[in-house]
């Protein structure tokens, strides 16, 4: 496509590479069939290649308003387009220029800014988020429903007490910010599986917040900090050997595989950004790695059968073009797995995007709980926290929906099966 | 000779106006077909012959006056054929009146309509003007589909010069099977069949003095025939008895059509007319006095009636569908052709006034003044 | 380039009155003005050619639409329908005088009739969703163009869409039923049957192709058609373009109708590979897509003639594919050829020509010249069967001259194209790209009609004015240029 930079970005890094990206973009609109809100919408301004051309339009000097940061904030950021787009268009990259450069533009007001200014500094913070969340409880029936359908019925299952073994084997996992208050089990589980597969998993206590959700809240720079103390706090680590640093959230792993690109330009940061980048897996990835150690594992195990229906997180299937691999593990522990219709796009959840939309949100969250239900599983599985809890509050009571016993994280169900009793495999069925 | 016959037509054409208008006719093998008009005939029979044929390419270009017979036998020395399989209704029948009648035989609902096959035409408008549109490739979307609007349009936009038509290799393998079964009963069947990946190319539901059966044409690879054959089942007709049928079939020559000329006017004591049924495939068993025979997988059905034509044409509408009275006297046929909402009428009266704005060939073959 | 649209009348459109007007019929939220909202519409996907619109309509209800239309007829506004803009000849650039008409939010399959074999949905649902509502009933809807995960169906109709099994299954046209919608004055009409064909002139073939320009499309029922039981595809390499140009007619002349016949050379297949990673053989200069579908044994059958055929035809290596993931990732890469070219250039445009078969091979070689006339890379995507060429013209729009040398080079082709037996265009449409095209192909009485065939159904000329036919004052001007070339 033909661009005319405007001056007050053309020669910044930014705005080079924005126009490498707006010049890849040949404007076909096959991006657009795969869009979430363009599904719903139907506007052109609600797809990604309008978004794409709003941008342009902003740093080609043309007018900016409310009207162009209204779509950009419509969009969930869960790159589907990426997976679509023959040409290779780096979306997402393009967004996050486009919207600093809008922010700056185009301040917000009032409540809005109110909002997202408690979303940065409250949700990176374990110590301000899960008291926050034990008060959100008790105040729930007072709130706006988009913030009260956020604050979780029940927080995932209690933890399994984490293995205790010292092995030679060791990976690093990020703990995340909401993870643990609002779903302890997760990380428990994911030590309990690594710790089978003689690998001992350390929580580094000094790092936190990735910085995903500063970072698309336009707080860069504050993000940027973020994943410089995360690099701090991992790096002893990583000089010792660590062989991979685990993340039990794909949002989050999305965001730390590209430390290695945002701060390239940092010359402290940069080589330690990309090598923490390159040693950053998903479970999953790590998981089926280890396939030739784990298979014997469950070879005895129960034939469970249980139906399982899996959501794939955008952050999973098309942030880090991880796909079937879940699947295959899920399978290989004896589930069964439930046709999903549609499964390339969002549940509506992305990040702080339910609090933000919570009209497109609930819409999506809604279509994407049918499409999950309509193979009727037993249990729905996914891959990040984030939209563990939006299906979970779509779901409501467990009395509205008998037959399903909730969204529980992959790893945890892959737990389970290891830790069920042994049965004579020729038994193999027990319920 | 081109040049001097469409010279020919020009003068004649620029000599003729509405209060003497021109009939454009060929063989006039389909004289009964439409509204009857009048006007001094414009014989298109001495403008003949292939003008160009590359069996690679799948198309054959005609003059319009070339006998249907001579070119369905050009093409079978190639071994190719019109898919479509049009009706002749008698041995006169042109090329030209092919096109222009826009009729299609027993393997329509398969392979498609006279239109579907019409990838180019040569014609002269109401000015005397000679015009192309269309070409002979498989694909064209260069300004408005002209050729296509001319099939079926009995001669009310123009004079065919030539006709571009895409052919297709004949299929290797053909078997005719005949089961006995009631008319709902092949409704049902034939559409079941339809939805499933089976070369049926022609469908047909009669009752005769034996009973009431339904015939069924497969064509394709030899391996899918018979693959066909196993799972439809009935018996097999011998190859001569079954291309006697559809051919009798496709000329209106089985016991069911009357013969020629012993139609009657609706209503009237002289005998049944011949309807012409085009419904959804899905619709039901019409509920009309006299007898029915079934085609295009139910999509069209042929109906010998006497019946008041308002009735026919209530019955079938509220099917989905449109009914022309097909043969009948000419009082009968006075409205040949299924009302049009006014919309439509509109915009077909406007069509005809752009391709012949001077009225100089004769209307009304179609609608009342048109 | 292009931003006005020289083959239509002048129209003294008032914005403020336009606004005020449709403001009236549609809430603000759907209704568009600003600059702001309106540049992401000034084009489809053809971005050379763009156009600001004086408003941008979004529709919900047929009400709304014939309102809109009601209104604009009344005030002389031109009106342009729009499905998902994935069009490649500008038939949905917008009219700077007028209102842009989008029909997106019209994505509701009404009904899938698995008895009757057809689907009636609205105009903005997707191809592809189609096929996908259609699929638990083991029925498809046949035209597939490589756009079809995006571009709807009113958009399909409107450009009469083949695709990549056309060859065998037709085009849209052979695979409408029926299309309502309204005039430009509001009218409703409803045009084809349930049935397979209809009272009077045959109107229907008339709307595919139409450009949007005779009437504003609300519902299609379309046929499907059931799912072979099994389809494969050969992929044939060659050495040279024009050994496989002149394979494909040695595949017809065989007797073959395959269901899918298509090409692509080199400069397509390393566009392609990297995104849809089929294992395609990066050395050869050319390959073929041939595809065979029906009963296993039929397909047996016709995949040995095929190979047959091809191998005599000088083909270096065959390979036909293992399963139906493999013969699917082989047709998405061609299916993704057009945008994957966009990998390796800024921008491209997009021909459509088409030629006799037995032309192929000679058309390939005068690309090639032209290539080093115009000094611009050539990526050639044919549907070969069709002989409808796609040669993908490589451009840089950010360097002077480029676009103006492209156009150029696409010009050639086109008229190259109506010089050896063609068209300027086989299933793309002529919208502003061609027009000037249109009287190569096209004498002034030819085009007149064309004209008054519009004004039959748009007597106002207010719908999709100065696309698809030029005015004769183009033409006048092309044949005086070329008459001083000649």
């Amino acid at each position: 496509m033909q661009t005319q930079l405007a001056d007050f970005i053309k020669d910044t890094p930014e705005g080079r590479e924005a126009d490498a990206i707006l010049r890849t973009c040949v404007h076909c609109g096959f991006c657009t069939a795969t869009c979430p809100t363009y599904q719903l919408l139907g506007d052109e301004l609600d797809g990604p290649r309008g978004r794409i051309y709003l941008i342009k339009q902003v740093l080609e000097g043309g007018p900016v308003t409310e009207r162009t940061r209204l779509h950009l904030d419509r969009c969930l950021t869960c790159r589907s387009c990426e997976t679509t787009c023959p040409s290779g268009v780096k979306y997402h990259r393009l967004l996050d220029i486009g919207r600093q450069v809008v922010e700056e533009n185009v301040p917000r007001g009032g409540l809005e800014a109110l909002t997202r200014l408690a979303l940065k500094e409250v949700l990176p913070r374990p110590w301000l988020f899960n008291p926050a969340v034990a008060v959100g409880k008790v105040l729930k029936p007072f709130l706006p429903s988009a913030l009260g359908d956020k604050i979780p019925e029940a927080a995932g299952a209690p933890a399994k007490p984490r293995p205790t073994a010292v092995r030679q084997r060791k990976v690093l996992a990020l703990a995340g910010c909401v993870q643990p208050g609002l779903a302890p089990n997760i990380n428990a589980a994911a030590a309990r599986v690594l710790d089978r597969l003689g690998i001992q998993m350390i929580e580094e206590e000094k790092a936190g917040c990735c910085g995903a959700l500063r970072f698309h809240l336009n707080a860069q720079e504050a993000a940027l900090d973020d994943m410089r103390r995360n690099i701090d706090a991992w790096w002893p680590h990583v000089e010792a050997g660590a062989e991979a640093i685990l993340m039990t959230a794909s949002g989050c792993g999305a965001h730390v595989k590209e430390y290695g690109l945002l701060l390239k330009d940092d010359p402290l940061y940069a080589a330690k950004a990309a090598r923490i980048a390159d040693l950053t897996q998903d479970a999953a990835e790590l998981v089926m790695a280890q396939k030739d150690a784990l298979l014997p594992l469950l070879a005895h195990r129960p034939a469970a059968g249980r139906k399982v229906a899996f959501h794939s997180p955008c952050t999973l299937q098309h942030g880090q073009k991880i796909r079937g691999v879940v699947e295959e593990l899920l399978e290989a522990a004896g589930f069964t797995l439930t046709p999903v219709a549609d499964s390339h796009l969002c549940c509506g959840s992305a990040g702080t995007y339910s609090i933000l939309q919570p009209v497109l949100s609930k819409q999506l969250r809604d279509n994407k709980l049918s499409a999950l239900t309509a193979g009727l599983p037993e249990v729905i599985a996914t891959a990040n926290i984030g939209c563990l809890t939006h299906l979970q509050s779509g779901l409501g009571s467990p009395s509205s929906r008998p037959s399903i016993a909730g969204v529980r994280h992959w790893i945890e169900l892959l737990e389970d099966q290891l830790t069920a009793p042994e049965t004579d495999s020729a038994a193999g069925t027990v319920a | 000779m081109s040049q001097a016959f469409e010279q020919q037509c020009r003068e004649r054409i620029l000599a003729a106006s509405a209060g003497a208008p021109l009939l454009i006719q060929g063989g006039g093998s389909k004289a009964f077909y439409g509204r009857p008009v009048q006007g001094e005939i414009l014989d298109t029979r001495s403008h003949r012959g292939v003008v160009a044929y590359e069996p690679t390419e799948l198309v054959v270009t005609v003059k319009a006056g070339t006998p249907l017979a001579e070119l369905e036998a050009v093409l079978a020395e190639k071994g190719q054929y019109l898919a479509f399989e049009p009706p002749h209704f008698g041995s006169e029948a042109t090329v030209g009146g092919m096109v222009a009648a826009g009729l299609s035989g027993p393997r329509r609902a398969q392979a498609g309509a006279v239109r579907d096959f019409v990838l180019g035409v040569r014609l002269m408008d109401g000015q005397g003007q000679a015009l192309n549109f269309g070409g002979q490739v498989m694909k064209n979307v260069a300004g408005y589909d002209v050729p296509r609007l001319m099939a079926g349009s009995l001669g009310q936009l123009g004079l065919l010069l030539e006709v571009s038509l895409k052919v297709l290799p004949r299929p290797v393998a053909e078997a005719t099977l005949r089961l006995e079964t009631s008319q709902a009963k092949a409704l049902t069947l034939m559409n079941q069949w339809g939805g499933k990946p089976l070369p049926i190319v022609a469908t047909a539901w009669e009752k005769t003095g034996e009973g009431e059966s339904l015939t069924v044409r497969l064509a394709g690879a030899r391996a899918a025939v018979q693959s066909a054959q196993a799972v439809l089942g009935g018996d097999v007709l011998e190859r001569g008895a079954a291309a006697a049928f559809w051919d009798d079939l496709r000329e209106q020559r089985l016991p069911f059509f009357p013969a020629a000329g012993s139609f009657g006017a609706t209503g009237s004591a002289g005998g049944p007319a011949l309807w012409r049924l085009s419904l959804p495939s899905t619709a039901p068993t019409l509920e009309l006095p006299g007898p029915q025979l079934v085609e295009w997988g139910g999509a069209q059905r042929w109906l010998a009636s006497d019946a008041q034509a308002r009735h026919v044409r209530e019955v079938v509408e509220k099917a989905g569908g449109h009914a022309t009275l097909f043969r009948g006297t000419a009082e009968a046929r006075e409205q040949a052709f299924h009302p049009l909402a006014a919309p439509l009428l509109a915009i077909h009266r406007r069509l005809r006034a752009s391709f012949d704005p001077r009225g100089a060939f004769a209307a009304g073959r179609l609608y009342e003044g048109l | 380039m292009g931003d006005r649209l020289p083959d239509s009348p002048d129209f003294a459109t008032d914005r403020a009155a336009l606004l005020a007007g449709l403001g009236r019929i549609l809430p603000a939220s759907r209704l568009y003005g600003e600059l702001e909202d309106l540049k992401p519409y000034e084009c489809d996907g053809l971005t050379a050619y763009r156009n600001l619109p004086l408003a941008v309509a979004l529709p919900e209800t047929e009400a709304e639409v014939q309102s809109i239309l009601k209104f604009c007829s009344a005030n002389q506004v031109p009106v342009v329908p729009r499905g998902a803009a994935t069009g490649l000849s500008g038939g949905a650039m917008p009219h700077h005088q007028g209102l842009l008409l989008s029909l997106a939010k019209f994505k509701k399959i009404l009904k899938v009739n698995p008895v009757a074999r057809t689907a009636l949905v609205q105009p903005g649902v997707r191809n592809l969703a189609v096929s996908e509502a259609a699929a638990p009933y083991n029925l498809y809807y046949a035209p597939d163009p490589s756009s079809q995960i995006a571009c709807t169906i009113g958009g399909n109709v409107s450009e009469n869409s083949g695709g990549v099994h056309c060859l065998k299954y037709g085009l849209t046209v052979h695979n409408v039923l029926q299309v309502r919608g309204y005039t430009m004055e509001g009218e409703p009409v409803t045009i084809g049957s349930a049935g397979l064909d209809a009272a009077g002139l045959d109107l229907l073939a008339v709307m595919n192709g139409s450009e949007g320009m005779l009437t504003v499309i609300t519902e299609v029922l379309v046929k499907l058609t059931p799912k072979p039981q099994v389809a494969k595809v050969v992929l044939a390499y060659f050495d040279s373009v024009t050994k496989a140009g002149n394979a494909v007619a040695d595949v017809i002349a065989a007797g073959i109708i395959p269901a899918g016949l298509e090409m692509m050379d080199k400069a397509a297949t390393h566009a392609v590979e990297p995104y849809v990673q089929a294992g395609y053989d990066l050395e050869a200069e050319a390959v073929l897509l041939c595809e065979s579908d029906g009963t296993p044994e039929e397909v047996e059958e016709e995949i040995a003639a095929m190979r047959a055929v091809l191998e005599k035809s000088g083909a270096t290596s065959l390979r036909v594919s293992a399963n139906e993931a493999e013969r699917l990732r082989f047709w998405a890469g061609r299916k993704a050829a057009f945008p994957a070219v966009g990998r390796i250039t800024p921008d491209y445009l997009c021909m459509d020509g088409t030629i006799p078969r037995k032309n192929l091979a000679k058309m390939l070689l005068a690309i090639a010249d032209m290539e080093k006339k115009y000094g611009l890379r050539c990526a050639n995507v044919f549907h070969a069967g069709d002989g409808n060429l796609h040669p993908l013209i490589m451009y840089d729009a950010n360097q002077p001259g480029e676009l103006e040398r492209a156009t150029a080079f696409g010009a050639e082709i086109l008229e190259l194209s109506v010089a050896l037996g063609g068209s300027i265009t086989g299933e793309h449409g002529v919208g502003v790209e061609k027009i000037t095209q249109m009287c190569a192909q096209f004498t002034p009485e030819e085009l007149a009609l064309f004209h008054g065939l519009k004004a039959a159904f748009d007597p106002a000329g207010l719908l999709n004015p100065g696309k698809a036919v030029p005015t004769p004052a183009r033409c006048r001007e092309y044949r005086q240029i070329r008459g001083e070339q000649a």
